[in-house]
């Protein structure tokens, strides 16, 4: 499967060894940032993962931050992903199963590289198992946000850049 | 401090033992599934459309993984929503991502870490500064109809 992954600042060490072990396993692997520890900001990196499955150019996403918690928000924030918090190995295959979840999150502060494995394992090797009620659980997710012209719009952060550049934030 | 919450079925009881619980640390409490049998992605969207509009401080859903509610409340525009297991993450996405609804799966944590979870979750604030342009990026996400 082709994979996009992508990381706050603080997490590009476990994004790039989730990278290296799903590409171990076969899958071809596309790094959507950052890559490297200058500070950034985790919408950029969960939208342009959950833009490129959404639109196709990958068939999963697996996103790292601090608690797996912000950058999984920011990609369920885009028309038909699904995105699960990796917090537990039964979650994901839960997730996978009875969502067909096509995002995963993960916490670099919260969960350890063994559990991290075995999630990668269950979101990459779990399939949809399609029924009834579940199909109608993820036409009812799917139909709360139509893309609308947000998806791949690289600019739509950027007068919030701006104001970050002007030092609005406060730092 | 006043809680909107709901839940599906797999939710109904632990929804019913965190009501208890904050009205019996006086919150105020608005269960917008009451008993009614709702999928999780109905229960998610009437309490976050409600929390979005401002009818309540913070927004609680239950269902059997807490994943679905999670995936369901985040498509609400300017809902921040998280799945919460542990207590670390319970409050710093309030101090990072200012999140104003948590999700929590029956199935998946107990009785006492649920009520531990929405104690820290909803007494924890938002650090504000930096955090900020985050939170304004996940508010600026799904775009308003034309």
């Amino acid at each position: 499967m082709r994979i996009a992954v992508g990381c706050d600042h603080v997490m590009v060490e476990l994004k790039n060894r989730i990278a290296e072990y799903a590409a171990s396993k076969g899958h071809v692997v596309q790094d959507m940032g950052t890559l490297n520890g200058e500070r950034t900001h985790y919408p950029i990196y969960g939208k342009r993962v959950a833009d490129s499955v959404a639109s196709g150019q990958a068939d999963r996403g697996i996103l790292v931050c601090g608690s797996g918690l912000g950058i999984s928000i920011s990609a369920n924030k885009v028309a038909g992903i699904r995105a699960v918090v990796g917090n537990g190995i039964d979650t994901v295959r839960y997730a996978r199963q009875q969502l067909n979840a096509n995002v995963m999150g993960v916490g670099g502060m919260v969960t350890g590289w063994g559990v991290v494995q075995d999630m990668v394992d269950a979101f990459l090797e779990t399939d949809y198992s399609e029924t009834e009620a579940n199909k109608r659980w993820i036409e009812e997710i799917d139909g709360m946000v139509r893309d609308n012209g947000q998806m791949g719009d690289v600019n739509i952060f950027s007068d919030l850049l701006q104001k970050w550049d002007r030092g609005e934030y406060n730092c | 401090m006043k809680f909107i919450i709901g839940s599906d079925n797999d939710g109904y009881a632990l929804k019913e033992r965190i009501k208890r619980h904050l009205i019996a640390k006086n919150a105020e409490v608005l269960d917008k599934t009451e008993r009614e049998d709702v999928s999780f992605a109905e229960s998610a969207k009437r309490v976050a459309e409600a929390v979005a509009e401002g009818e309540g401080d913070y927004g609680i859903v239950v269902d059997l993984y807490g994943t679905g509610s999670f995936i369901a409340a985040n498509k609400v525009k300017g809902i921040i929503c998280a799945a919460l297991t542990d207590e670390y993450s319970a409050h710093m996405t309030r101090r990072h991502n200012n999140a104003s609804m948590i999700a929590l799966g029956s199935g998946v944590v107990g009785e006492q870490l649920a009520l531990r979870l929405v104690d820290v979750f909803s007494e924890t604030a938002f650090d504000g500064g930096r955090q900020r342009i985050r939170v304004d990026m996940l508010n600026r996400m799904i775009r308003e109809e034309a």
